[in-house]
């Protein structure tokens, strides 16, 4: 065969395939938006659920499944960064180190029921947390911890070794290269991973279905008291998400409206999940110009 | 490959007659990647305020060596060192020796420029700021002193809150040699610091290095033997791993003693 029509066969196969991808894709958020974005409505988001009659919102959803998503962050981004730091920049290339790391990958590709029979046991069970949002936050670090480690290893390992041995001829110790010269380098690119990574963690479900529970309390926001039990703020009451919310009212919702409140519910996920992608984009970008001067 | 007639090379600066006081005095060095030796009992006087060039074939132990003398090569976890480089009375190689402070008397450049992504005053101010420079003032001067002394001053006084990347190449990497001086070392080592650059950056550095010898110890791994010819007081000859031949740039380049040092400079090989 020539060697031009081959290369036009190519080219055509793989411009049909992006179609094909870009069709489902689109098709696919474009069905929820449709759908869901009807049903949205100041007072949707701004009323709780009400367990059978018509016209119950996500207030109390929403609330729990940032806020989870926040107690997660808090948890894992120190814990994960600095990980990423160990193995990228301190780990001797060995037996353990590469038993680590193939530790890190298991647990990032661990199916997500997984991990929240894990939490169940663990958490709920064994510590005696409960239903809670800190179960729930715990097995979501279980879930992520390993994404920020290889999101901050990558980010190291990207940026070019000889910013590091130009850290060090000019007499800076590892730690103080590390600080003021690699991890800003690093740090757009290592929150963009974080921010996306948070997305995946919103929009999880099958992990806090058995941790954090598929109820909320009533819950009182003029309490901002941590301790108390109807406080949006304690982190030992149930909460459930957003998306275990659509799970659960698919599954077992008795109200009359269940179809309203699953698909206006998806579509307030996605467009969160959306500006979160385009939230890290937007912020990568500055972040970079600054540190890297104008 | 370069027909080089020795007699039509200039040796613009061997007018040092008189052997200048040793600043480094490297001994029996043995450098190991793993089980390769890499470099082989290496034996040869640096002195000091002068240019000492070292030249020879790719991987023949000449950037290895280099990187040796500021314990770079620590960096490498399959590196094993062995012999003595005397500096002030100390053995460099001694594990205990403290290598951030060594790494301020015993500066580094790279074929590579690397300033960081930061502004440009910040590439010179930041290590400075770390040797316990606190004085905004002082900080601003020593900017402006070593800018100046690299010639880059003009060039970047009023943007020096840019970023140093979008700087050219060749201002790049008088940017890094000017980060260097500002810790005011006793030594500055060159890896290949213009094979990256174009002819015209690489006439003005080579300038720099004929400047900055005056008061400082240089040491420059280079390719380019003419360049060797043009600014190194001495040159040594590295050949797979061993040194060749050491002498002033004049007799190795007119008279060398060994055949090998005699086919790399006329071009017969490497």
């Amino acid at each position: 065969m020539n060697s031009k029509v081959t290369n036009r066969i190519a080219l055509s196969v793989i411009v049909l395939c992006a179609a094909a991808m870009a069709t489902i894709l689109i098709s696919m958020l474009g069905y929820i938006l449709v759908k869901g974005l009807s049903s949205i409505s100041w007072h949707f988001l701004t009323t709780s659920a009400s367990p059978f009659m018509p016209g119950g919102g996500i207030k109390d959803q929403l609330w729990n499944s940032f806020y989870v998503l926040f107690i997660t962050m808090l948890l894992t981004v120190p814990i994960g960064v600095c990980g990423g730091i160990y193995l990228a920049e301190y780990a001797k290339p060995g037996k353990v180190t590469s038993f680590i790391r193939t530790c890190v990958e298991v647990l990032a590709s661990l199916p997500s029921i997984v991990v929240g029979m894990f939490g169940l046991l663990l958490f709920v069970n064994y510590f005696g947390f409960k239903y809670s949002v800190l179960s729930g936050a715990l097995a979501l670090t279980v879930f992520n911890l390993p994404v920020i480690v290889r999101v901050t290893e990558d980010g190291f390992r990207a940026l070019p070794r000889h910013q590091k041995e130009g850290g060090l001829a000019l007499g800076m110790t590892h730690w103080h290269t590390i600080k003021t010269i690699l991890l800003p380098a690093a740090f757009p690119s290592i929150l963009t991973g974080i921010i996306l990574s948070a997305g995946r963690v919103f929009g999880e479900s099958a992990a806090l279905l058995f941790t954090a529970g598929l109820s909320t309390p009533d819950l009182n926001f003029g309490n901002w008291n941590p301790l108390a039990p109807n406080s949006p703020l304690n982190l030992f009451r149930s909460a459930e998400t957003l998306s275990v919310h659509i799970w659960s009212v698919n599954t077992g919702g008795i109200m009359p409206d269940v179809d309203t409140i699953a698909n206006g519910s998806a579509a307030v996920l996605v467009i969160c999940v959306l500006i979160f992608n385009l939230f890290a984009r937007m912020l990568g970008k500055i972040i970079n110009q600054k540190f890297s001067g104008k | 490959m370069i027909e080089m007639k020795n007699n039509i090379v200039s040796f613009a600066n061997n007018t040092v007659t008189q052997k200048r006081p040793v600043q480094l005095s490297v001994e029996h060095v043995n450098i190991f990647y793993g089980e390769n030796h890499a470099v082989k009992d290496v034996t040869i006087p640096i002195h000091e305020k002068s240019i000492t060039a070292l030249i020879g074939p790719s991987g023949c132990g000449k950037s290895t060596f280099l990187r040796t003398i500021n314990r770079m090569n620590d960096l490498i976890p399959s590196a094993r060192c062995e012999g003595t480089i005397s500096y002030k009375a100390v053995n460099i190689l001694n594990p205990k020796v403290d290598v951030v402070q060594l790494r301020k008397e015993i500066g580094m450049v790279f074929q590579q420029p690397n300033p960081f992504p930061k502004s440009i005053s910040e590439n010179i101010q930041l290590p400075l700021r770390f040797a316990g420079v606190r004085s905004k003032k002082v900080l601003k001067q020593v900017t402006e002193d070593c800018l100046k002394q690299v010639g880059l001053w003009d060039e970047v006084k009023d943007r020096l809150d840019r970023s140093a990347t979008s700087l050219s190449g060749g201002q790049q990497q008088r940017l890094c040699i000017a980060r260097a001086l500002a810790l005011k070392p006793d030594v500055i080592l060159l890896d290949e610091p213009t094979s990256a650059l174009d002819p015209v950056s690489s006439a003005k550095i080579e300038e720099l290095l004929l400047e900055l010898k005056t008061s400082y110890t240089i040491v420059i791994v280079t390719h380019n033997m003419q360049q060797a010819a043009r600014i190194a007081d001495y040159t040594a000859f590295f050949y797979q791993g061993e040194l060749v031949e050491f002498g002033t740039t004049k007799t190795l380049f007119t008279t060398p003693e060994k055949k090998s040092t005699a086919d790399y400079i006329s071009g017969r090989f490497g």
